[in-house]
């Protein structure tokens, strides 16, 4: 059998395991005993849990996932399978205002596509990506729940909807 | 399942089958052909691929048969327009991200999903929509991963969480964007490599067997895994003598392990066609100078000269022969039939960690096969780590409890992995299981016990209490740490515990992976242990005949033993430890070489079948020693055939009598060898021998709340684990390459720096 050496490429986003578990404030710590309180069984409360730690660190970075999988006596892997299910739960840091743009039926027959290239172009970035200065972020979501008002997106939980070009500059120009 | 029988009506027939059958399993059963993807039995249901769709009368839509529970009066359509034109629609979505790339997988031949496309697919794709791309990757040294095949059945989620308790692997995304990996995308795993064997495509493949051969090529041979006590049936894929991979032998549960194997099984494998294997006979003609190759003739002459002139110099009890539990029953029958006939001496023994001679001559319960493990009630396991050293038993303890609801008692010094399933654990000081063992043989001694060991008594009568409210089996198990009265009080416990309604089956935990056989062949009868061999070397040993190596432990604070001898003949693979001072080293056969059977720790006789030829110039054991006693003046009369030796045994050795090859050829019905079991003990001095080990116990250890690091025992480098190039990797703790994405056009090798140091365990 020969063997060659191992051909390494570079991967867009390594996410290092490091051993560190995060820590929180007895006061949140309180507020997630109160959650873990509220489950008969424990996985249940994974959710409520990853919103506070992804409140308290900006997104769920290894530590903070090293936290849960302790907390929540599951693996890491576990906490990594939901996680990666929900667009309300980050992976990857986000910027300060984090736009999300519904892709779902309504949203785009009503014009997403218009909106979404509109919104990359104004701020220099791709889906997914993060401006320079850490302020925003823009994604792809499914329905919001808001198909009446179509196109619409959030931003942080902010709904802004009738979406038209105009309208979103002057949203974006609007938060600084 | 019950035995009640219900009516059901397939394809207008009308069938009996049991109630509660699941319709997937009556269909195929009366030969109806049901696709599927997720379907997995005794695995929890998935229902995701809806390509086992029938129509069922009464019920609204097709229906998945994979999730219907037959009954009565059920009247069931396999086979129609409509569920046809279902099914081809099914499979259209399933390719519909797929890369079709048959030519260039490694599946690709005996491919789940390509057999299905065949039967069910359509002549060309519809959808012309861009598909998903994802680049190919290791996840592991073992686990290479195209994600883009994957369609998402979620049978290696399922057998990582089930059956190795891992949740290594899962399923992240959503929608058409989920794919299966792990978190930071390297796996840390025990790296069984089930998920490869169960995903019925390409997306998880066998990373030790990148693009090396296609399967069409591979000659299949069905054999026994040589390295546990579990004894997992396994096919040996070659290819011009040389063996390139081995895979479970059995689609789905059928048989012993199913498709079950552990990362030794799977992946141990390399050194068979090692370059390091020996080539030649070797004769070193002066103490202290070299190994010089030599022909088989002249390295047998040789040796039977030496062995005879010790003898006539020092009497037969001067030779001890020593055979393994790493090699056949044929093999061990051999040396002992050597031993014994030939040169007459009472000195023989195998280089086994401990003996089951104490178990096995007061064996008062049946041993429990691993399907009796499965569905046991209750399990009861002191000492022993099985998820490290006998992984198929850990698997079945696993789906024992969480699949059958079995209640696990773990008595053990270190919190090991399977107590996380545990309904109790008692956690006792370490050397304590004679303690617990004591214990149990009386529930007088339980108070004292419990003082020894660090536990409150009711811990003790909570267990007994288990025990005594189980309607159905009792399964006790136990490792290498009890002593010989405690074995015998153990092989005993089924007299105290046995009633109508419940049945005690015996479990033993040897390392190897024919400990038990070692046993049967009688070669842990001799009048000294190996050890005892080995202090006795220069004095009363003057020769060896060795088969295999010293184990480790063996050789550690007696390095200078194996100097002190007159002549030692040994037979290897490698040049080893034993080999470096032998004066004869005969190249024998591997596993994957020769004709035999192996007994595992179920007492399952299984076979073990050649694959490829031996190679250089290496033989069977059983031939060499067989030759041995040839120019030793003795005809074995075995005819150079391995089902005569067998025959022999079966003629001779009461638990194999009536059995030939021909008995043990169908594997999905293993044959258990028919052990003695004696009318009940008495145990007293048994017990007093026992009170006197405990009272001179310390009682001041320190427990362990540590639980042992997956793979401290599974990826520890051996004689034959040190020959694999990903174990070294492994045992470096498995480091993250800084990205993970891996060229898969490349094997893995490894750097020289992290090759450790070799045969830390008897592998
Ligand atoms: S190799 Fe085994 S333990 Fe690792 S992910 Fe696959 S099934 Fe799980
Ligand atoms: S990787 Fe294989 S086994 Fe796992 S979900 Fe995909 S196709 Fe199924
Ligand atoms: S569990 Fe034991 S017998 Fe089965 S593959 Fe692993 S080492 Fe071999
Ligand atoms: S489709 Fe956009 S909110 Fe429902
Ligand atoms: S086998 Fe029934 S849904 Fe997959």
């Amino acid at each position: 059998m020969s063997t060659q050496p191992i051909q390494i490429q570079p991967l867009s986003q390594p996410v290092n395991i490091g051993d560190e578990v995060a820590s929180f404030s007895p006061e949140v710590e309180a507020e997630i005993d109160g959650h873990l309180a509220k489950y008969p069984v424990m996985r249940s409360a994974i959710l409520p849990l990853m919103f506070i730690v992804q409140r308290e660190r900006g997104y769920l970075d290894a530590p903070g996932v090293a936290y849960l999988a302790k907390r929540l006596r599951l693996r890491i892997t576990d906490i990594w399978e939901v996680a990666t299910f929900y667009s309300m739960i980050y992976t990857q840091p986000v910027g300060k205002y984090h736009i999300q743009i519904c892709k779902t039926l309504s949203c785009k027959i009503m014009g997403e596509p218009g909106i979404t290239d509109h919104v990359c172009n104004k701020l220099g970035i791709r889906l997914g990506e993060t401006t320079a200065d850490g302020k925003f972020t823009v994604s792809l979501v499914e329905c919001l729940g808001s198909c009446g008002t179509a196109p619409m997106f959030q931003i942080g939980f902010d709904y802004h909807e009738n979406l038209t070009t105009e309208k979103v500059d002057q949203i974006l120009d609007g938060l600084k | 399942m019950s035995t009640e029988v219900i009516k059901v009506n397939i394809n207008s027939k009308e069938f009996e089958v049991p109630k509660g059958a699941r319709l997937i399993d009556v269909c195929r059963d009366k030969g109806f052909d049901i696709p599927s993807f997720c379907y997995y039995s005794d695995l929890a249901l998935q229902a995701s691929c809806r390509m086992c769709l029938v129509r069922i009368e009464k019920m609204p839509k097709l229906q998945t048969s994979c999730t219907i529970i037959c009954t009565d009066g059920m009247i069931v359509t396999t086979q129609s327009e409509e569920i046809e034109k279902a099914q081809r629609s099914m499979l259209e979505f399933l390719l519909a991200n797929h890369p079709l790339d048959c030519p260039v997988c490694d599946r690709g031949g005996e491919c789940e999903l390509q057999e299905m496309t065949f039967d069910w697919g359509g002549l060309e794709e519809r959808f012309i929509e861009k598909k998903n791309y994802a680049p190919e990757k290791y996840l592991s040294p073992m686990v290479a991963n195209d994600p883009q095949r994957c369609i998402l059945c979620k049978r290696c989620t399922r057998v990582c969480d089930e059956w190795m308790g891992e949740d290594a692997i899962e399923a992240g995304g959503r929608g058409a964007n989920t794919v299966i990996g792990t978190y930071g995308g390297w796996l840390d795993c025990s790296q069984c490599g089930n998920c490869i064997e169960v995903c019925p495509t390409g997306t998880l493949l066998d990373g030790t067997y990148r693009h090396q051969a296609r399967p069409w090529e591979l000659a299949q041979t069905i054999s026994t895994c040589s390295y546990c006590s579990d004894g997992c049936e396994m096919s040996l894929g070659s290819r011009a003598g040389e063996l390139m991979r081995i895979v479970a032998r059995d689609r789905y549960v059928n048989g012993h392990n199913g498709e079950f194997l552990c990362i030794k099984g799977r992946f141990g494998h390399p050194f068979v066609n090692h370059e390091d294997r020996l080539r030649t006979p070797l004769i070193r003609y002066k103490k202290g100078g070299k190994l010089i190759p030599a022909t088989w003739d002249e390295a047998i002459r040789y040796t039977a000269e030496k062995l005879k002139a010790a003898a006539a110099a020092y009497g037969p009890d001067a030779l001890g022969v020593v055979g393994s539990p790493r090699i056949t029953n044929e093999a061990n029958y051999a040396l002992h039939k050597f031993a014994t006939e030939v040169v007459g001496t009472k000195n023989y023994a195998a280089t086994d960690a401990f003996s089951l001679k104490p178990f096995f001559d007061n064996l008062g319960a049946p041993l429990a096969t691993h399907r009796d493990i499965r569905y046991a009630k209750t399990i009861l396991l002191i000492g022993g780590e099985p998820e490290e050293l006998q992984p198929l038993t850990a698997k079945q303890i696993r789906q024992a409890v969480s699949n059958g609801a079995a209640k696990l008692i773990v008595i053990n010094s270190v919190p090991i992995r399977l107590v996380e399933h545990a309904a109790q654990f008692i956690h006792i000081r370490p050397g304590m299981e004679n303690a617990a063992v004591w214990a149990l043989g009386h529930s007088s001694n339980e108070t004292t016990a419990a003082q020894k060991m660090g536990i409150e008594a009711n811990e003790l009568s909570a267990l007994r209490q288990t025990i005594t409210e189980t309607e159905g089996d009792v399964v006790i198990m136990f490792g290498g740490e009890l002593n010989a009265a405690a074995q015998m009080i153990v092989a005993q416990l089924a007299n105290s515990f046995r009633a109508d309604t419940r049945r005690v089956l015996l479990h033993p935990l040897p390392l190897y992976n024919n400990s038990v056989g070692a046993h049967d062949m009688g070669m842990m009868n001799g009048a000294m242990s190996v050890a005892e061999m080995l202090d006795a070397t220069g004095s009363s040993i003057r020769a060896l005949y060795v088969a295999g190596s010293f184990l480790p432990e063996h050789l550690r604070g007696r390095e200078e033993a194996l100097a002190k001898l007159d002549f030692l003949a040994v037979h290897e693979l490698f040049e080893t430890d034993t080999t470096a001072f032998a004066d004869v080293v005969l190249p024998a056969a591997s596993f994957a070489e020769i004709d035999g059977t192996f007994t595992n720790n179920d007492g399952l006789v299984q076979r073990v079948r050649q694959s490829i030829p031996p190679v250089h110039q290496a033989k069977p054991d059983w031939m060499i020693t067989a030759a041995l006693a040839a120019e030793l003046g003795k005809d074995f009369g075995f005819q150079m055939s391995a089902s005569a030796v067998f025959r022999e045994i079966a003629e001779r050795i009461p638990a194999y009598s009536g059995l030939r090859y021909p008995v043990l050829k169908d594997e999905s019905n293993p044959v258990q060898a028919r052990y003695n079991i004696v009318e009940p003990r008495d145990l007293s001095s048994a017990l007093n021998e026992l009170k006197q080990t405990v009272a001179a116990l310390p009682d001041d250890g320190e427990k362990s709340n540590v639980t042992p690091r997956v793979g401290h025992e599974l990826f520890k480098i051996g004689t034959l684990t040190d020959k694999v190039s990903q174990f070294h990797l492994l045992a470096a703790g498995n480091p993250r390459p800084d990205t993970v994405r891996v060229s898969p056009l490349y094997q893995i090798t490894v750097d020289a720096k992290l090759e450790r140091d070799a045969a830390v365990s008897g592998d």
